[in-house]
């Protein structure tokens, strides 16, 4: 494979945005693509981890950094973009963790010396980047007022960052290093909703938990956790609920005739995600933004609205 | 399931005003009727007493191992303010998941409270708030793992009873991850709903019309698609060497 041009970025897809979330994948590379920044997939990726092999020791940390390895073996990049929170959190962990503690670094670069897959010693000397942060961060509010062709007017937006976007703030550093979020309040996805000339409704429950990590081993936390905010989000006059993580679709979106059926019609609101909207400003169709992939039903909503 | 039983129980009418009230047995709360000191009528709330006890019979060297685990390595910083359990997702949800109690039993290696918790101690979501707003930086939410590592090692029936869904579907996820290097999310969904036993609900309604949705938009036959990375056997191979050499408390389990 190449290595990576001016204007491109390694790009790490993980396992659910190749498949089920097909439309985050998608509107992220428009979306990236209209801004400026070409989005290189990486080949051979494996999947992070998802936040259930954390008790396996050294394994933990050796599955996202193999990832990490890769890109720079292949694609010549340091750094790596990832959409995805979960996936974002185990790179962001392992990252920290084998440049604080040695002993650890030693123990995962055993584990590749013994693959021989890539040559070299691993150094953690990049960084694991959403989404979010990574277009705020490189091309900035500015350029999605500029690309916005189409002015989200009258849609009124109810931002949901989730758990591992901005926390815990000793692995992603938000707080810590001045371009990052803040990790109480993130403030990110409302820059770019206002920016798109959309309406952001507050509601309370931007960084709470959807229980998606137990979602299936544990439906009835989840739920209970999802209809609160879906609740809250709907009683606060939005339209839609903007996700940045494929997991919080899983629990928000893809289980909410569940819990629509359990808790009430309260709990039934369209959910999306930022880059959905994001690609529908930039002037894509409804079509190629993928709306219709999602369960929750944005597609009447905007219709209604005259989208 | 039996936890909901448990949930529901009614509380105690004695001291139930206390927070953590699960933390103390009836018979050390002492609820005087009518009380007066030095001339002065403390009924209500301020007539509860909690009667002091002292733990003496505790194993600290169940500490050191817990300090070996990747996930429990910050044991040792933790001094009991309560920040975690204030800001939990879970204990509103359920009053007896309470991490603060949780870890102060770790590290005096009080296995007979720990006992208890077994049914509750597996909830946590993972949502971080708890690390994040932990002014030691112990990460309570990683001192779950090592938790649930210790009720592995230490009550193998207790998991056997309460625990077995939870286990098992831990189990398909390290099969799916360590086999094949990706997840395939529909398999997951499946088969972790065959071994919860609800095989059942695969034919209703709601999950008939998502995958029906799926079919028709294709996104079906991409999770077919979703490949093996290449060369992933020398990286399972490598771990799984790993995974037989390491001395975590799981390790010792036989």
């Amino acid at each position: 494979m190449d290595k990576l041009k001016e204007n491109q970025a390694a790009y790490y897809p993980g396992c659910a945005l190749l498949t089920i979330d097909r439309a985050y994948n998608n509107s992220s590379k428009l979306v990236s693509k209209k801004m400026g920044i070409e989005l290189v997939e990486l080949q051979d990726y494996n999947c992070c981890g998802i936040g259930e092999m954390k008790s396996v020791g050294a394994v933990s940390m050796y599955l996202p950094l193999r990832n990490m390895m890769l890109a720079k073996s292949r694609l010549g990049s340091k750094d790596l973009v990832m959409a995805c929170s979960v996936c974002y959190h185990e790179f962001s962990r392992s990252i920290t963790r084998v440049r604080e503690n040695k002993n650890e670094l030693a123990e995962v670069n055993a584990i590749f010396k013994e693959a021989g897959e890539i040559e070299g010693e691993f150094i953690p000397d990049g960084e694991a980047r959403h989404i979010l942060e990574f277009l705020y961060n490189e091309k900035g509010v500015d350029e999605v007022k500029k690309n916005t062709v189409k002015p989200l007017k009258g849609l009124k937006a109810a931002p949901y960052y989730g758990c591992l976007y901005s926390r815990p703030s000793m692995y992603t550093f938000t707080d810590k290093k001045p371009n990052l979020d803040n990790s109480e309040r993130p403030r990110f996805m409302h820059d770019f909703l206002e920016a798109m000339g959309a309406e952001v409704v507050f509601y309370g429950n931007e960084v709470q938990c959807c229980g998606g990590r137990n979602v299936v081993q544990d439906e009835e936390t989840s739920f209970k956790l999802c209809s609160q905010t879906l609740s809250k989000a709907k009683k606060a006059g939005a339209d839609f609920l903007v996700l940045i993580c494929p997991k919080c679709a899983g629990a928000l979106d893809v289980n909410q005739p569940k819990i629509v059926e359990k808790f009430g019609k309260d709990s039934e609101l369209p959910v999306v995600y930022l880059t959905q909207l994001m690609a529908l400003a930039f002037g894509f169709s409804k079509k190629e933004a993928e709306f219709s992939d999602m369960i929750s039903d944005p597609l009447r909503v905007l219709k209604e609205k005259g989208f | 399931m039996a936890l909901e039983n448990q949930e529901k129980r009614p509380v105690a009418e004695k001291g139930e005003h206390i927070i953590a009230r699960h933390l103390i047995e009836d018979d050390r709360i002492e609820e005087e009727k009518n009380l007066v000191i030095d001339g002065v009528d403390v009924s209500g709330r301020w007539n509860t007493f909690i009667l002091s006890r002292v733990d003496s019979d505790f194993d600290r060297s169940f500490f050191r191992e817990i300090k070996d685990t990747v996930v429990g390595s910050r044991i040792n910083r933790c001094w009991q303010c309560g920040m975690c359990t204030a800001s939990c997702t879970v204990t509103p949800l359920y009053r007896r998941f309470n991490p603060r109690a949780f870890i102060y039993m770790m590290q005096l290696g009080n296995l007979k409270e720990l006992k208890k918790y077994v049914d509750v101690a597996w909830r946590c979501v993972g949502c971080y708030k708890c690390s994040q707003r932990c002014p030691k930086q112990v990460n309570p939410a990683e001192m779950m793992e090592a938790l649930a590592l210790l009720i592995k090692k230490y009550f193998p029936e207790e998991v056997e009873s309460k625990l077995k869904v939870d286990e098992n579907v831990k189990k398909i996820y390290e099969d799916m991850i360590l086999g094949h290097g990706r997840l395939d999310l529909a398999k997951l969904h499946i088969s972790s709903m065959q071994k919860m036993g609800r095989t059942k609900e695969l034919i209703g309604k709601i999950e008939i019309d998502a995958i029906f949705k799926m079919v028709k938009d294709g996104r079906a036959f991409s999770v077919l698609r979703l490949s093996r990375p290449h060369n992933w056997r020398k990286s399972k191979e490598a771990m799984e060497n790993y995974l037989k050499n390491i001395k975590t408390i799981e390790q010792t389990t036989i």
